[in-house]
């Protein structure tokens, strides 16, 4: 009884952090129709915001607190709002997806850019009033800070429901999700009610991460205490994202049943407690999505979506591929064996990146956890997929096929109760998925026995994994693996684009872009989207295999989540719809900002006084993949779209691709050669890539209009100086500034309109 | 026995009743009128019918089956198809690929032979509806006219016996709707087909169709020939107002 | 302080700018409360409006008819600001008004009634009577005025208004329009989906509106019950104004372009 009393309460009090945290999340969602997946990471950041001020830098509590959830939390939420999120109107959910996803993989950065992970003495976060101050309820001692905690939620509650019955701003926000254009029409203003409930949503996140994080009692981090608010999405799910009422059931539930966890499986005689009771939240998670009733058949988005993809052509696709075997073939010959291994990790992870572009950008539904799955693979072919020991060990053939097929089957399972719902619910269904996968499959290192058999899934924490060899090649050396690699990377791409090309892929455009339009043709979209998920899974898995091949051993760090989530934001930023969309996203991650940091670490080195700088480089550096991820609301397409359009122009123009193949073909030979080194050959490369066309280009151009007996136009900055101004010019400068479109001030203050518009006409 | 027949189909949208015991049948060879103010239901019956709504209230027969519990894709293999009022296209395809996907999802119901050659079923079907000098550009980039069309040769490619047009004729020029009234009493004529024609240009229902019903508040308030339903009293007061509700 | 100061209206309700703006000169060539020169708009790539001018004079009802999918709600959508017109001016009281969003119109005195009732379902009555503060006026003004038009619907304040009857909907919507004592009313398919009897009842009020001086731009499929309050009518047909006049001289070709006779 005393346990159980004991657990009950401490129960509550975290399942009423739960709920301060999804309440804020549920908030947010009502009124702007985004699923703020930086939850977590605002949580996080407040936290270490508030060590900062609190223990780092000594200031009294109240003050700190003040700074933190008065200020600091709501200003971040309405400037990420106005920011970032007011662009995502009109985009597809994908990208409705992405962006807030982005955003906590910037805040995690900015986290561990700021607060160096390993200080000399470990961050304390204290409670309230210290450890000591406690109280006995009910023959339960109780700290002062735990019961701050519970009350606080029960305000925060209360709060929420006046503000949402009794103020015109909480009525108004209500009347936002009933129907925006009314609100307006009824001179609210839809943008300033969901700027005001992101600021309030953040100050929620904020709260719950500086209550929770003593409550945890676990040295500071920010990937912890960051999928410690993620916990709570199970609870905003129990609610529909709705319902106020229902969340708080869901976060007590939640609260409640990891405590009884630790009550009733003591960790000393249960193993597997710890693990357990860590994937609660995400186990939880993945039964409300199962229970959730059907959602309505989407309809088309034609006008509201504005992301486009051209496909190329299967013609296109084989010259592409062959090219970068070349490439890669020849950038193989003058590069160092550590810069060979980088370079073949970024490509198996573009393999990995690639299973996104199909079932992302093709089928248009979303895997958050796509390395769990290369996590799934790997521990198969750890286990059926490995002949021979010691140096003389293999991967074969067979184990990589048992591995995809695994895969596909885990992925069938995921992906089950998701199907009938939304992308955003697939979506959380594979973050549960990976971080399940995470926290209870890759902790199992050591040794069980389940009806007489003896395994362990993760033995050791750490699966060495060999390098393949299939019939006749073994590629056990760097070269030959990069190689093959690259080879695996190709095949599949144009695979890919010729699947789409095929009569399936046809069928997943059709399914993405009208799912309701499909079903009254006759499709049976849930097994269309079960197969596509399958399939993206199987490719994930080989990715995922070739991966931990190439690096020899892998331990759980490999597998994270938020690596996941790198993965796909590249791929979505590189352009989700193009198979080099995949390679973009491999190769950045995997190596281009490994090699610009080791750059500047390198520049920092060299120049010494200029250290300070380029450590400030460094690590804005890894800060740039979130950076501009974000920005995707503004770019839905991606990169690739604008490179391909640029790239057509070179196309257009014989000469120049002539000459910028020859350029490049010479920079290699010279290369090679050993004439000049390789960050030669990079600063070359880079020339010939970023200037020659535009140069190139003009210079053709002008000699075209030269022949045709026109002046070559002059550049703007250049009017005045080369020619005088003409009236045309004058008209262009005033357009441009847009002197000529404003007969109305409508954006200066309401009063003027009106006084100049009783001025007589 | 008709192809579709709905009885006492009833929907409701919280406490706004959308369609109140609604009762329709459409013959084969033959093209029946569904008019009425806006607000009247129409687009609401059409998704009962095919599934996209469930329903109050009320049956839906295809074919003599009671379909009422069959999801969507289930009631188009009974041979049922459609287009939207708001269009419904495949935009990342083009205008062949969007009809020619049609018949590739029609080949995967697995109903046993029945296979067709997409490429060349596409190739007749565009040809049929006109849309030849637009086969290759992409949908979203044609005109709402022709995109409507576009639809109806989708709808085309899975060989239905009944097909439910949802204001077709909207967006299209004078010249197209009147090109459009020919194909579909061709298609009536000579392919068999039952056609179940949503649409406010008046000209063209009481041109072509045999039957039209008139619907109102979700109501059916008439049902008849285009001359019946034109001099109907209840059906002018519908379009124009009741003379004696003003002052 | 509105745009134009409606005349002979008993509320003189507070502004968001005050109450000490100077009164309206009123001059000859006074322009028209609301004028469209060639407005285009479209949903997308699809056009919708091709070229649509209008003009709705002070203190007058102007009827929009024609048939469903004419573009008659484009063109209210246009002029309450929800759709930004591709080319073309809107004026209100001779001022381009191009760019303004729907909220500044509506508290510069533009009052909207939109298609398919102008309430939230999910608000209560009262709440969604709250709602129209926005523009300006205090909620008590709103309530007496309210329920002492519609006595049935303070009796039931503290219900969702999406429980209630489709013409205690609409009722709802329209104490919106009386209460806020606008000086554009912007009334889209009032009718639509009501009962004969309770359109009848709506469209008096209408009538009372626009006796206090509120200019009023209406849409309406039921062409005679609007014909009878309106002094101007357009018709609009595929996108374009096609015929102008007094509801006398359009009653003989209504009948035409509704029913394509």
């Amino acid at each position: 009884m005393q346990t159980f009393l004991q657990y009950t309460i401490l129960g509550l009090v975290v399942g009423g952090v739960y709920f301060i945290a999804a309440s804020g999340l549920v908030v947010t969602y009502t009124t702007s129709g985004i699923f703020n997946f930086a939850q977590g990471a605002i949580a996080m950041l407040a936290a270490f915001t508030y060590w900062q001020v609190r223990w780092g830098w000594g200031w009294p509590a109240p003050l700190a607190l003040l700074l933190v959830l008065g200020v600091l939390a709501p200003l971040l939420g309405a400037v990420l709002y106005q920011v970032i999120m007011k662009n995502l109107r009109g985009t597809s959910e994908v990208t409705k997806i992405i962006v807030p996803v982005g955003v906590m993989l910037g805040f995690l950065s900015l986290a561990t850019w700021i607060w160096n992970p390993t200080p000399r003495t470990p961050r304390l976060f204290y409670k309230f009033f210290g450890a000591n101050a406690t109280v006995k309820i009910f023959d339960v001692r109780l700290t002062w800070h735990e019961i701050i905690a519970f009350f606080l939620a029960i305000v925060i509650a209360g709060g929420i429901a006046f503000l949402f019955r009794r103020t015109r701003s909480g009525v108004a926000m209500r009347a936002v999700v009933d129907d925006p254009d009314l609100l307006q029409l009824n001179g609210g203003r839809p943008e300033r009610l969901a700027t005001l409930s992101w600021a309030g949503g953040a100050f929620l996140a904020a709260l719950a991460g500086i209550l929770i994080t003593p409550i945890q009692g676990t040295a500071m981090s920010a990937n912890a205490l960051t999928l410690l608010v993620i916990d709570a999405f199970a609870a905003a799910m129990f609610g529909r994202l709705k319902s106020l009422p229902r969340t708080f059931v869901g976060a007590i539930v939640l609260g409640l049943a990891t405590n009884y966890v630790i009550a009733y499986f003591p960790a000393n005689k249960w193993t597997w407690t710890g693990a357990f009771r860590s994937s609660i939240p995400m186990i939880l998670l993945f039964v409300v999505l199962l229970v959730l009733p059907q959602d309505r058949l989407r309809g088309a988005t034609v006008l509201r979506t504005r992301e486009r993809f051209r496909m190329p052509s299967l013609r296109t696709a084989w010259i592409a591929g062959l090219v970068l075997v070349v490439v890669v073939w020849a950038l193989r010959t003058i590069m160092a064996t550590t810069a060979i291994n980088t370079l073949a990790y970024g490509i198996t992870l573009s393999i990995i990146a690639l299973s996104l572009v199909l079932l992302t950008g093709y089928a248009g539904e979303i895997n958050l956890a796509a390395l769990s799955f290369g996590a799934i693979g790997t521990i198969i072919v750890f286990h059926y997929g490995i002949s021979g020991t010691g140096n003389d060990a293999r991967m074969t053939l067979w184990g990589i096929l048992l591995a995809a097929v695994v895969c596909a089957v885990v992925g069938a399972l995921v992906a089950l109760p998701a199907l009938r719902l939304r992308g955003l619910y697939l979506a959380l269904a594979t973050m549960a998925f990976g971080v399940f996968v995470s926290r209870m499959v890759l902790t199992e290192i050591g040794e069980r026995e389940l009806f007489g058999i003896k395994f362990s899934i993760f033995q050791g924490g750490s699966l060495t994994i060999p390098r393949p060899e299939i019939g006749p090649f073994d590629f056990k050396s760097n070269d030959s693996f990069l190689m093959l690699a690259t080879v695996v990377f190709a095949l599949m791409a144009v695979g890919l684009v010729s699947l789409r090309h095929s009569n399936y892929g046809r069928r997943l455009a059709a399914m993405k872009d009208s799912p309701a339009a499909c079903a009254t043709l006759g499709m049976s979209v849930v097994r269309l989207k079960l197969s596509v998920f399958m399939m993206s899974a199987a490719i994930a898995g080989v990715g995922g295999v070739l991966m931990s091949a190439q690096l020899g051993s892998v331990n759980l760090d490999r597998f994270d989540i938020f690596l996941s989530l790198v993965i796909l934001l590249l791929t979505v930023v590189g352009g989700i719809g193009y198979a080099s969309g995949a390679l973009f996203s491999g190769v950045l991650f995997g190596c281009s900002i490994l090699a610009i940091q080791n750059t500047l670490t390198k520049l920092g080195s060299d120049y010494k006084s200029l250290e300070a700088v380029f450590g400030f480089l460094v690590s804005a550096v890894s800060v740039m993949p979130a950076t501009i991820g974000v920005t995707m609301g503004k770019n839905p397409s991606g990169a690739i779209t604008d490179i391909v359009e640029s790239l057509e122009g070179i196309k257009k123009s014989k000469p120049l691709m002539l000459t910028m193949i020859g350029l490049q073909v010479l920079i290699w030979a010279l290369a090679w050669q050993g004439v000049i080194n390789n960050w030669h050959f990079v600063i070359f490369t880079a020339a010939n890539l970023l200037i020659v066309p535009p140069l190139g280009g003009a210079v053709l151009k002008n000699m075209a209009l030269k022949k045709a007996g026109v002046e070559p136009p002059v550049p703007p900055e250049l009017i005045g100086i080369d020619r005088p101004f003409t009236d045309d010019d004058r008209l262009a400068i005033e357009h441009a500034l847009g002197l000529d479109a404003v007969p109305l001030p409508v954006s200066a203050p309401v009063h003027h309109q009106e006084e100049a518009a009783h001025a007589p006409a | 026995m008709p192809l579709l027949e709905t009885v006492d189909v009833k929907v409701r949208f919280g406490g706004n009743v959308a369609l109140d015991d609604v009762s329709i049948s459409v013959e084969p060879a033959s093209i029946t009128g569904l008019i009425g103010p806006n607000g009247a239901g129409k687009t609401t019956l059409f998704n009962a019918i095919t599934g996209l709504q469930s329903l109050s209230g009320g049956r839906v027969m295809l074919n003599g089956r009671d379909v009422t519990k069959l999801p969507p894709h289930k009631r188009a293999r009974q041979g049922l198809a459609r287009t939207f009022q708001r269009l419904e296209l495949f935009t990342s395809l083009s205008v062949r690929d969007n009809v020619r996907v049609a018949g590739e999802i029609r080949n995967r119901w697995g109903l046993g032979g029945g296979r067709m050659d997409t490429n060349a079923e596409a190739d007749r079907i565009i040809d049929l509806v006109g849309l030849r000098d637009v086969a290759d550009r992409e949908v979203g980039e044609i005109p709402t006219g022709q995109a409507r069309v576009v639809e109806l040769a989708r709808a085309l490619m899975i060989k239905p016996t009944l097909l439910l047009l949802d204001e077709p004729a909207s967006g299209q020029t004078e010249d197209e709707t009147e090109a459009f009234g020919h194909l579909l009493g061709r298609l009536a004529a000579e392919d068999g087909l039952g056609i179940c024609l949503v649409e406010h240009d008046m000209a063209l229902v009481m041109n072509v169709c045999e039957t039209i019903h008139v619907l109102e508040f979700g109501r059916m308030i008439a049902s008849g020939t285009a001359d019946e339903v034109r001099n109907d009293p209840a059906v002018i007061d519908a379009y124009l107002g009741a003379p004696e509700s003003v002052g | 302080m509105t745009i134009i100061e409606p005349s002979g209206n008993g509320h003189e309700a507070p502004r968001p700018d005050g109450p000490h703006a100077p009164p309206p000169e009123h001059t000859l060539d006074e322009p028209p409360l609301l004028q469209l020169k060639g407005i285009r708009a479209a949903y997308g790539p699809i056009e919708v409006l091709h070229g649509v001018d209008l003009v709705v004079p002070e203190g007058s009802v102007v009827a929009l008819l024609g048939p469903n999918g004419a573009g008659k709600s484009t063109i209210l959508k246009v002029c309450s600001g929800l759709l930004q017109p591709s080319a073309g001016e809107v004026h209100l009281a001779g001022r381009i008004v191009n760019g303004a969003s729907a909220d500044q119109l509506a508290r510069l005195g533009v009052c909207t009634i939109p298609e398919g009732r102008g309430i939230f379902p999910n608000l209560t009555v009262r709440e969604n009577l709250w709602m129209a503060t926005m523009a300006g006026v205090p909620l008590d003004h709103v309530e007496e005025v309210a329920y002492a038009r519609f006595p049935r619907l303070g009796e039931r304040r503290k219900q969702l208004a999406g429980t209630m009857s489709g013409g205690e909907q609409q009722m709802l919507a329209m104490s919106r329009a009386l209460a806020v004592n606008p000086a554009l009313l912007l009334l889209d398919e009032l009718s639509m989906g009501l009962a004969p009897l309770v359109v009848a009842n709506l469209y008096e009020i209408v009538a009372q509106v626009s006796e206090e001086g509120v200019s009023i731009l209406v849409s309406e499929q039921f062409a005679r019950t609007v014909l009878g309050i309106a002094q101007y009518a357009a018709i609009v047909l595929h996108g374009n104004v096609t015929r102008e006049g007094t509801p006398e001289e359009l009653e003989d070709e209504l009948s035409a372009a509704y029913l394509g006779s």
